[in-house]
């Protein structure tokens, strides 16, 4: 084919060289080279760290190589094992029991904005309920410890002693109570994060035919029959979408626990990234870097195949992959 | 007849009863929101320490404010933040767009190379704690830079900004190429031009990511001096850390001081929503 054309001379819009497509690159080549030097700076020179997994490195020492032995004790030394069996099962349970209420939540919360007919009502609920996403984890945990607070000045522990269900001079320790802390903690990411949640529904209930609701109509359909049988299904797909993408993060839960992780309520609030950083950063002297390094391997590694996972079966339900 | 003039009545008055419904679900939802943001911005504006939910301050009073802006330990954290948030804004919104604008070039020779050099970072990281060493020999650590990096490579962001590039016609750029205007050229006379709405969108993105931070600088920053205005919240309300002061209350201090880090965004958000929402939309709902 391309001798023939070759040889006829046809008017083909041929290949040039590679090394005259570079040339003629060459503006795009240079503007490339500031990400280019910060990416390696910041992401792949950190990567060649990841060898310190394999050895012996306390803060201040030189490190000397030990194979496995980091490994073998996140999984069998008696007291690291313990913790950090705990935060891998805390990550997962609170990265995911967050997920599915924050979704929910969402998902009623936009069909209620849907069905709203008056606009100027609607834009403003969306206005307030978009408002805490973008306070700092910091400035949350700030308010809400401040109303929590399990002193005279907290408003929801004088709250409930004026109503009677808890005692003179009772008070409940809601973040420093192993008892309250999850649902504390849940209770706060569906305040922030419902809101923000619905911008994506609501991209999609907009788009849905009006015509089905009108045929619905004509079938008698009634108003629950209708948020049942064409509404939700609408949102299915867009609710699988949400739940994959977000189940790639799962393993980066961070900032949202730091802020209210306190020694108290260590043991259901402590998560893989607090763990590595309490151990390995925050611990002055006895700070561990090749066993937190170790960690910190093991919870990529279970991230990427998370990603990995998530983005085969966003692939399959719509066609096309997370990253 | 009179069967379908029931109907209708039924009918009638289901459809009433909802709306109804609808918007005390709204108020409630709206309440419940604003409540804990209602009662920080009462209780900075009021000189004592009061529990109880209140709709205005029992004895007015500006001084927590006044207090954040004059004494030393405070406004130099405030002034951090300010200077972090700027730089890692420019300097995140300086390569979301040249790498988004490079990633677009499919003629190019090794642009695959470069989109997957940029792709394995979002799947897989060195980890904290060798992040933490490279920045240390990087001479970044107690040093503010480290949160304008931190936040300025933003490899999702530059991605939403290549998608939101891939939208404009390339017969504009052929055109531009025709008329002899160099890569750099075309890149500042049409596309920038162009994408003032995902400038601005993903912009606001970077600057509450780089305000908000508390884990880089937590991380970053050890040096009192050094600290960003979400660290000194958090060492004052988390551990009782408040600056020595007799003539005011506590309360009215630590709630002004949350108020001083919302205000901002606050101030803006009405104007900006759109493009804030915007640039979850780019990014989402590309179809």
């Amino acid at each position: 084919m391309a001798k023939k054309n070759k040889s006829e001379g046809t008017v083909q819009v041929i290949k040039k060289p590679l090394s005259k497509r570079i040339w003629n690159h060459r503006g795009f080549y240079l503007m490339f080279l500031p990400v280019f030097i910060f990416v390696i700076l910041t992401q792949y020179w950190p990567m060649l760290g990841i060898r310190y997994a394999f050895y012996e490195y306390k803060v201040g020492r030189t490190p000397t190589f030990v194979g496995l032995e980091n490994f073998y004790d996140m999984f069998s030394d008696p007291i690291k094992q313990k913790a950090f069996l705990t935060a891998f099962k805390n990550t997962l349970e609170l990265s995911i029991i967050k997920l599915l209420i924050t979704t929910f939540s969402s998902v009623v919360v936009s069909i209620l904005l849907n069905e709203m007919a008056n606009l100027f009502a609607k834009k403003i609920l969306q206005t307030v309920i978009y408002l805490p996403h973008f306070m700092s984890w910091v400035v949350t945990a700030s308010i809400f410890s401040l109303i929590l607070a399990p002193t005279a000045s907290g408003m929801v522990n004088t709250a409930l002693q004026s109503w009677g269900i808890l005692g003179e001079g009772e008070y409940i320790y809601f973040l420093n109570d192993t008892k309250w802390w999850r649902p504390v903690y849940y209770i706060i990411n569906i305040w922030k994060e419902t809101g923000w949640g619905t911008i994506i529904f609501l991209a999609t209930l907009a788009g849905i035919n009006p015509e089905l609701y009108e045929a619905a109509d004509i079938d008698g359909a009634t108003r629950f029959q209708k948020m049942r049988y064409v509404t939700l299904p609408a949102l299915a797909n867009t609710i699988i979408t949400v739940l994959i993408l977000n189940l790639a993060k799962v393993m980066n839960l961070f900032e949202s626990v730091l802020v209210f992780w306190q020694r108290g309520v260590n043991d259901v609030a402590d998560v893989i990234s607090t763990y590595i950083y309490r151990t390995g950063l925050a611990a002055g002297a006895t700070s561990d870097y090749g066993f937190t390094t170790a960690v910190g391997l093991f919870k990529s590694l279970v991230g990427c195949v998370l990603v990995l996972i998530c983005n085969w079966a966003s692939k399959k339900v719509r066609g096309r992959g997370i990253v | 007849m009179a069967e379908n003039t029931k109907i209708a009545v039924k009918r009638r008055k289901k459809i009433k009863i909802f709306p109804i419904v609808n918007y005390l679900l709204f108020i409630l939802i709206g309440l419940l929101i604003l409540v804990p943001i209602w009662k920080v911005i009462v209780d900075s504006l009021d000189a004592k320490t009061v529990a109880a939910l209140r709709l205005w301050p029992y004895e007015f009073t500006i001084a927590g404010y006044k207090r954040i802006l004059t004494y030393n330990n405070l406004y130099m954290p405030l002034l951090n933040s300010v200077i972090t948030t700027l730089l890692g804004t420019l300097l995140g919104l300086v390569l979301s767009t040249l790498g988004g604008y490079v990633l677009i070039q499919f003629e190019m020779p090794g642009r695959n190379f470069f989109a997957y050099f940029l792709l394995i970072t979002m799947v897989f990281s060195g980890g904290m704690i060798p992040e933490f060493l490279v920045y240390k020999q990087l001479g970044l650590v107690n040093n503010l830079m480290a949160i304008v990096v931190k936040h300025g490579i933003n490899v999702y962001n530059l991605v939403l900004m290549r998608n939101f590039f891939e939208g404009i016609p390339q017969g504009l750029f052929e055109a531009a190429r025709i008329d002899g205007c160099s890569p750099m050229g075309i890149f500042f006379k049409i596309v920038l031009p162009l994408s003032k709405a995902a400038l601005a969108s993903i912009g606001l993105m970077f600057a509450v990511g780089a305000w908000n931070d508390y884990t880089a600088a937590n991380i970053y920053i050890m040096k009192p001096s050094l600290y960003t205005f979400q660290q000194q919240l958090k060492s004052m309300i988390g551990s009782g850390d408040l600056p020595p002061s007799t003539e005011i209350n506590t309360s009215t201090l630590a709630n002004a001081s949350i108020m001083i880090a919302i205000i901002p965004f606050m101030i803006l958000y009405p104007f900006l929503q759109k493009y804030f929402v915007k640039g979850v939309n780019i990014g989402a709902v590309k179809e």
